[in-house]
Protein backbone atom coordinates (compact mmCIF):
# COMPACT_ATOMS: atom_id res chain seq x y z
CA UNK A 1 0.00 0.00 0.00
CA UNK A 2 1.01 3.58 -0.97
CA UNK A 3 2.38 5.69 1.90
CA UNK A 4 0.95 8.71 2.63
CA UNK A 5 3.15 11.94 2.33
CA UNK A 6 0.94 13.41 5.70
CA UNK A 7 0.00 10.64 8.62
CA UNK A 8 -3.79 11.29 9.68
CA UNK A 9 -2.15 12.05 13.18
CA UNK A 10 0.01 14.96 11.26
CA UNK A 11 -3.34 16.18 9.21
CA UNK A 12 -5.07 16.64 12.95
CA UNK A 13 -2.29 18.38 14.34
CA UNK A 14 -1.84 20.58 10.98
CA UNK A 15 -5.48 20.97 11.02
CA UNK A 16 -5.67 22.18 14.55
CA UNK A 17 -2.62 24.58 14.17
CA UNK A 18 -5.46 26.31 11.15
CA UNK A 19 -8.14 26.54 13.61
CA UNK A 20 -6.15 27.93 16.06
CA UNK A 21 -4.74 30.47 13.53
CA UNK A 22 -8.57 31.42 12.81
CA UNK A 23 -9.38 31.42 16.16
CA UNK A 24 -6.26 33.98 17.26
CA UNK A 25 -7.52 36.30 14.21
CA UNK A 26 -10.61 36.49 15.79
CA UNK A 27 -10.48 36.15 19.49
CA UNK A 28 -7.30 37.86 20.31
CA UNK A 29 -7.31 41.80 20.09
CA UNK A 30 -3.68 44.26 20.51
CA UNK A 31 -3.81 47.51 21.31
CA UNK A 32 -1.40 48.50 18.47
CA UNK A 33 -2.73 50.84 15.51
CA UNK A 34 -0.02 49.27 13.64
CA UNK A 35 -0.55 47.18 9.98
CA UNK A 36 0.10 44.06 10.33
CA UNK A 37 0.15 43.06 14.17
CA UNK A 38 -1.63 40.05 14.21
CA UNK A 39 1.17 38.61 12.88
CA UNK A 40 2.95 38.03 16.05
CA UNK A 41 -0.08 35.75 16.87
CA UNK A 42 -0.10 33.60 13.61
CA UNK A 43 3.44 33.61 12.59
CA UNK A 44 4.04 31.76 15.53
CA UNK A 45 1.52 28.96 14.96
CA UNK A 46 3.55 28.86 11.73
CA UNK A 47 6.38 28.40 13.13
CA UNK A 48 5.13 25.57 15.96
CA UNK A 49 3.23 23.93 12.69
CA UNK A 50 7.00 23.95 10.49
CA UNK A 51 8.70 22.23 13.81
CA UNK A 52 5.77 19.83 14.92
CA UNK A 53 5.53 18.77 11.11
CA UNK A 54 8.76 18.56 10.06
CA UNK A 55 8.03 18.08 6.04
CA UNK A 56 7.68 20.69 2.98
CA UNK A 57 4.19 21.59 2.93
CA UNK A 58 3.36 21.17 6.21
CA UNK A 59 2.89 24.98 6.33
CA UNK A 60 1.40 25.78 2.56
CA UNK A 61 -1.25 23.27 4.31
CA UNK A 62 -1.76 25.10 7.44
CA UNK A 63 -2.19 28.47 5.73
CA UNK A 64 -4.60 26.90 2.85
CA UNK A 65 -6.88 25.49 5.13
CA UNK A 66 -6.89 28.21 8.02
CA UNK A 67 -7.39 30.48 4.51
CA UNK A 68 -10.68 28.23 3.44
CA UNK A 69 -11.88 28.45 6.80
CA UNK A 70 -11.69 32.46 7.67
CA UNK A 71 -12.77 32.46 3.54
CA UNK A 72 -15.66 30.88 4.28
CA UNK A 73 -16.58 33.00 7.72
CA UNK A 74 -16.38 35.83 5.43
CA UNK A 75 -13.00 37.22 7.69
CA UNK A 76 -10.75 40.21 5.79
CA UNK A 77 -12.21 43.20 4.30
CA UNK A 78 -11.32 42.80 0.67
CA UNK A 79 -13.42 40.11 -0.22
CA UNK A 80 -12.75 35.76 0.08
CA UNK A 81 -10.56 35.87 -2.60
CA UNK A 82 -8.05 38.40 -0.94
CA UNK A 83 -8.82 36.26 2.52
CA UNK A 84 -8.31 32.88 1.27
CA UNK A 85 -5.12 34.10 -1.17
CA UNK A 86 -3.17 35.82 1.70
CA UNK A 87 -3.78 33.24 4.43
CA UNK A 88 -2.44 30.63 1.87
CA UNK A 89 0.38 32.75 1.27
CA UNK A 90 1.63 33.04 4.70
CA UNK A 91 1.95 29.21 4.68
CA UNK A 92 3.77 29.19 1.31
CA UNK A 93 5.73 32.05 2.13
CA UNK A 94 7.29 30.17 5.34
CA UNK A 95 7.61 26.58 3.11
CA UNK A 96 9.67 28.09 0.40
CA UNK A 97 11.89 30.26 3.40
CA UNK A 98 12.04 26.75 5.58
CA UNK A 99 13.05 25.01 2.03
CA UNK A 100 16.24 27.74 1.73
CA UNK A 101 17.01 27.93 5.75
CA UNK A 102 16.04 24.55 7.25
CA UNK A 103 16.33 23.97 10.34
CA UNK A 104 13.35 25.37 12.52
CA UNK A 105 14.73 25.03 15.95
CA UNK A 106 17.52 27.80 15.38
CA UNK A 107 15.78 31.41 16.36
CA UNK A 108 17.45 32.96 13.64
CA UNK A 109 16.05 30.74 11.08
CA UNK A 110 12.72 31.34 12.95
CA UNK A 111 12.64 35.23 12.78
CA UNK A 112 13.46 35.08 8.88
CA UNK A 113 10.52 32.32 8.17
CA UNK A 114 8.13 34.13 9.94
CA UNK A 115 9.65 37.36 7.74
CA UNK A 116 9.05 35.86 4.96
CA UNK A 117 6.01 34.48 5.56
CA UNK A 118 4.22 37.32 6.96
CA UNK A 119 5.95 39.46 3.98
CA UNK A 120 4.18 36.85 1.45
CA UNK A 121 0.10 38.12 2.83
CA UNK A 122 1.37 41.78 2.24
CA UNK A 123 2.24 41.16 -1.44
CA UNK A 124 -0.93 39.13 -1.58
CA UNK A 125 -2.83 42.54 -0.18
CA UNK A 126 -0.26 44.98 -2.12
CA UNK A 127 -0.50 42.58 -5.62
CA UNK A 128 -4.53 42.34 -5.18
CA UNK A 129 -5.05 46.12 -4.81
CA UNK A 130 -2.51 47.47 -7.35
CA UNK A 131 -4.44 44.80 -9.77
CA UNK A 132 -7.93 46.57 -8.73
CA UNK A 133 -6.27 49.70 -9.74
CA UNK A 134 -6.26 50.35 -5.34
CA UNK A 135 -5.62 54.59 -4.81
CA UNK A 136 -1.92 55.06 -3.98
CA UNK A 137 -1.38 55.69 -0.29
CA UNK A 138 -2.77 58.69 0.74
CA UNK A 139 0.21 60.09 3.34
CA UNK A 140 3.45 59.65 2.48
CA UNK A 141 5.02 57.08 3.25
CA UNK A 142 2.07 54.84 3.95
CA UNK A 143 3.14 51.47 2.26
CA UNK A 144 6.66 51.35 3.74
CA UNK A 145 5.09 51.89 7.11
CA UNK A 146 3.00 48.73 6.40
CA UNK A 147 6.20 46.44 4.93
CA UNK A 148 7.99 47.49 8.38
CA UNK A 149 5.06 46.61 10.04
CA UNK A 150 4.99 43.02 8.49
CA UNK A 151 8.78 42.81 8.92
CA UNK A 152 8.56 43.62 12.54
CA UNK A 153 5.62 41.61 13.56
CA UNK A 154 6.70 38.41 11.56
CA UNK A 155 10.14 38.55 12.90
CA UNK A 156 8.29 38.82 16.57
CA UNK A 157 6.41 36.04 15.65
CA UNK A 158 8.64 34.04 14.43
CA UNK A 159 10.56 34.50 17.36
CA UNK A 160 7.65 33.58 20.00
CA UNK A 161 7.44 30.75 17.33
CA UNK A 162 10.70 29.49 18.14
CA UNK A 163 10.71 30.09 21.76
CA UNK A 164 7.57 27.80 22.23
CA UNK A 165 9.06 24.86 20.01
CA UNK A 166 11.88 25.21 22.70
CA UNK A 167 9.55 24.68 25.54
CA UNK A 168 7.67 22.05 23.97
CA UNK A 169 11.10 20.15 23.55
CA UNK A 170 11.66 20.54 26.71
CA UNK A 171 8.57 19.77 28.16
CA UNK A 172 8.82 16.44 26.22
CA UNK A 173 6.47 16.91 23.71
CA UNK A 174 8.41 15.77 20.57
CA UNK A 175 9.14 12.98 22.65
CA UNK A 176 5.06 11.90 22.44
CA UNK A 177 5.30 12.84 18.90
CA UNK A 178 7.69 9.77 18.03
CA UNK A 179 5.29 7.56 20.02
CA UNK A 180 2.39 8.55 18.40
CA UNK A 181 4.38 8.41 14.85
CA UNK B 1 26.45 25.78 2.20
CA UNK B 2 26.89 27.08 5.89
CA UNK B 3 23.54 27.95 7.60
CA UNK B 4 25.10 31.34 7.62
CA UNK B 5 25.51 31.55 3.95
CA UNK B 6 21.68 30.32 3.56
CA UNK B 7 20.61 33.59 5.81
CA UNK B 8 22.44 36.46 3.98
CA UNK B 9 20.92 34.86 1.15
CA UNK B 10 17.37 34.89 2.40
CA UNK B 11 18.34 38.49 3.86
CA UNK B 12 19.44 39.51 0.16
CA UNK B 13 16.12 37.96 -1.50
CA UNK B 14 13.89 40.26 1.29
CA UNK B 15 15.53 43.22 0.52
CA UNK B 16 14.99 42.55 -3.10
CA UNK B 17 11.29 42.00 -2.52
CA UNK B 18 11.16 45.10 -0.37
CA UNK B 19 13.03 47.36 -3.53
CA UNK B 20 10.43 45.91 -5.96
CA UNK B 21 7.47 46.68 -4.10
CA UNK B 22 8.87 50.34 -3.65
CA UNK B 23 10.01 50.51 -7.44
CA UNK B 24 6.27 49.20 -8.82
CA UNK B 25 4.76 52.33 -6.44
CA UNK B 26 6.91 54.89 -7.39
CA UNK B 27 6.01 53.39 -11.50
CA UNK B 28 2.56 53.40 -10.98
CA UNK B 29 2.93 57.43 -8.80
CA UNK B 30 4.30 58.21 -11.92
CA UNK B 31 1.71 57.36 -13.78
CA UNK B 32 -1.14 58.90 -12.05
CA UNK B 33 0.95 61.75 -11.82
CA UNK B 34 0.92 61.72 -15.70
CA UNK B 35 -3.07 60.52 -15.74
CA UNK B 36 -4.28 63.53 -13.58
CA UNK B 37 -2.30 66.40 -14.05
CA UNK B 38 -4.34 68.88 -12.08
CA UNK B 39 -4.16 67.24 -8.79
CA UNK B 40 -1.27 65.78 -6.88
CA UNK B 41 -0.42 61.76 -7.31
CA UNK B 42 -2.73 60.43 -4.61
CA UNK B 43 -4.77 63.33 -3.53
CA UNK B 44 -8.89 62.56 -3.40
CA UNK B 45 -10.79 64.69 -6.28
CA UNK B 46 -13.71 66.71 -4.30
CA UNK B 47 -16.43 67.96 -7.11
CA UNK B 48 -18.96 70.24 -5.67
CA UNK B 49 -22.59 69.74 -8.38
CA UNK B 50 -20.24 67.50 -10.64
CA UNK B 51 -17.22 70.22 -11.02
CA UNK B 52 -14.07 70.07 -9.46
CA UNK B 53 -12.98 71.89 -6.36
CA UNK B 54 -10.21 70.42 -5.52
CA UNK B 55 -8.23 67.59 -4.01
CA UNK B 56 -7.86 66.08 -0.57
CA UNK B 57 -4.28 65.34 -0.05
CA UNK B 58 -1.90 64.99 2.37
CA UNK B 59 -0.51 68.18 3.25
CA UNK B 60 -4.39 69.20 4.52
CA UNK B 61 -3.50 66.63 7.09
CA UNK B 62 -1.85 69.54 9.42
CA UNK B 63 -4.90 71.96 9.50
CA UNK B 64 -7.67 68.79 10.36
CA UNK B 65 -7.94 67.57 13.89
CA UNK B 66 -7.33 64.26 14.37
CA UNK B 67 -10.37 62.42 16.03
CA UNK B 68 -11.08 58.83 16.90
CA UNK B 69 -14.09 56.49 18.05
CA UNK B 70 -14.18 52.52 19.20
CA UNK B 71 -16.77 50.86 17.00
CA UNK B 72 -19.08 48.78 18.68
CA UNK B 73 -18.80 45.36 16.62
CA UNK B 74 -15.11 44.62 16.45
CA UNK B 75 -13.83 46.83 19.14
CA UNK B 76 -11.61 48.26 16.42
CA UNK B 77 -10.42 52.11 17.05
CA UNK B 78 -11.00 54.11 13.50
CA UNK B 79 -8.78 57.11 14.04
CA UNK B 80 -9.01 59.54 11.42
CA UNK B 81 -10.64 62.91 9.99
CA UNK B 82 -14.09 64.14 10.02
CA UNK B 83 -15.28 63.94 6.42
CA UNK B 84 -17.03 67.58 7.29
CA UNK B 85 -13.90 69.34 8.36
CA UNK B 86 -12.13 67.94 4.41
CA UNK B 87 -14.90 69.47 2.71
CA UNK B 88 -14.52 72.80 4.59
CA UNK B 89 -11.52 72.98 3.26
CA UNK B 90 -12.67 72.86 -0.27
CA UNK B 91 -16.63 74.06 0.22
CA UNK B 92 -18.55 76.65 2.09
CA UNK B 93 -20.52 74.06 3.82
CA UNK B 94 -22.76 77.11 4.58
CA UNK B 95 -24.71 76.85 1.54
CA UNK B 96 -25.14 73.24 1.92
CA UNK B 97 -28.72 72.20 2.61
CA UNK B 98 -29.49 69.01 5.15
CA UNK B 99 -30.54 67.53 1.98
CA UNK B 100 -27.38 67.99 -0.12
CA UNK B 101 -26.02 64.84 -0.93
CA UNK B 102 -22.32 63.75 -0.34
CA UNK B 103 -20.95 60.45 -2.14
CA UNK B 104 -17.57 58.72 -0.85
CA UNK B 105 -17.01 55.91 -3.86
CA UNK B 106 -13.62 53.97 -4.18
CA UNK B 107 -13.37 52.73 -7.90
CA UNK B 108 -11.00 49.94 -7.50
CA UNK B 109 -13.60 48.54 -5.10
CA UNK B 110 -16.48 49.25 -6.74
CA UNK B 111 -18.44 50.63 -3.54
CA UNK B 112 -20.06 53.87 -2.61
CA UNK B 113 -21.77 55.38 0.30
CA UNK B 114 -24.34 58.44 -0.40
CA UNK B 115 -24.78 60.63 2.94
CA UNK B 116 -26.88 63.50 3.51
CA UNK B 117 -25.05 67.09 4.69
CA UNK B 118 -27.67 66.60 8.13
CA UNK B 119 -25.75 63.11 8.89
CA UNK B 120 -21.92 64.35 7.71
CA UNK B 121 -22.50 67.37 9.33
CA UNK B 122 -23.50 66.06 12.86
CA UNK B 123 -20.00 65.10 14.52
CA UNK B 124 -21.80 62.65 16.79
CA UNK B 125 -22.13 60.57 13.04
CA UNK B 126 -18.52 60.22 13.27
CA UNK B 127 -18.57 60.21 9.54
CA UNK B 128 -14.63 59.99 8.73
CA UNK B 129 -11.72 59.09 7.14
CA UNK B 130 -9.57 56.21 8.77
CA UNK B 131 -6.22 55.66 7.20
CA UNK B 132 -6.08 52.27 6.26
CA UNK B 133 -3.09 50.04 6.37
CA UNK B 134 -1.89 50.68 3.14
CA UNK B 135 -2.30 54.65 3.34
CA UNK B 136 -5.03 54.70 2.21
CA UNK B 137 -8.76 56.40 3.04
CA UNK B 138 -11.35 54.71 4.46
CA UNK B 139 -15.18 56.06 5.40
CA UNK B 140 -16.31 54.45 8.44
CA UNK B 141 -19.20 56.24 10.63
CA UNK B 142 -21.29 55.20 13.33
CA UNK B 143 -24.23 55.45 11.25
CA UNK B 144 -26.19 52.49 11.05
CA UNK B 145 -25.83 51.97 7.05
CA UNK B 146 -22.06 52.71 7.63
CA UNK B 147 -21.22 50.55 11.19
CA UNK B 148 -20.05 47.18 9.76
CA UNK B 149 -16.62 46.29 7.88
CA UNK B 150 -19.27 45.28 4.59
CA UNK B 151 -20.22 49.00 4.44
CA UNK B 152 -17.34 51.20 4.32
CA UNK B 153 -15.84 52.59 1.61
CA UNK B 154 -12.39 51.38 1.61
CA UNK B 155 -9.89 53.02 -0.82
CA UNK B 156 -11.99 55.86 -1.51
CA UNK B 157 -10.75 58.00 -4.18
CA UNK B 158 -13.26 60.58 -4.84
CA UNK B 159 -15.83 62.71 -2.73
CA UNK B 160 -19.05 64.17 -4.61
CA UNK B 161 -20.96 66.73 -3.43
CA UNK B 162 -24.58 67.67 -4.81
CA UNK B 163 -26.33 70.75 -3.32
CA UNK B 164 -29.81 70.20 -4.85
Amino acid sequence: MKQRYFSTFELILLAFLAVLIVVAKIALRTPLQMPGHSGIFWMAIIIVAAGVVRKPGATSLVGLTSGILAAFMGMGDSGALNTLLSYAMVGIGADLALLLLRNPENLAVDVLVGVFGHIGKFLVKWAMGAMSGAPLGFVALGEARAIVGYIVFGALGGLLGGVTLQALRRAGFFAYLMEKR
Amino acid sequence: MTQRTRIVIALALLLAIVLAVFAVDWLRQQNAARAQATLPPGAVPIYLDSKLRGGFQPTDLERLQKVSFTEPAEGKVQEGWLVRDVLQLYIDIGKLKPASSITVSSSSRGKSAELTWAEVGNPANWVMFDLSNRGTLKLVSTLEKLDEREEWVQDADRIEVQRQ
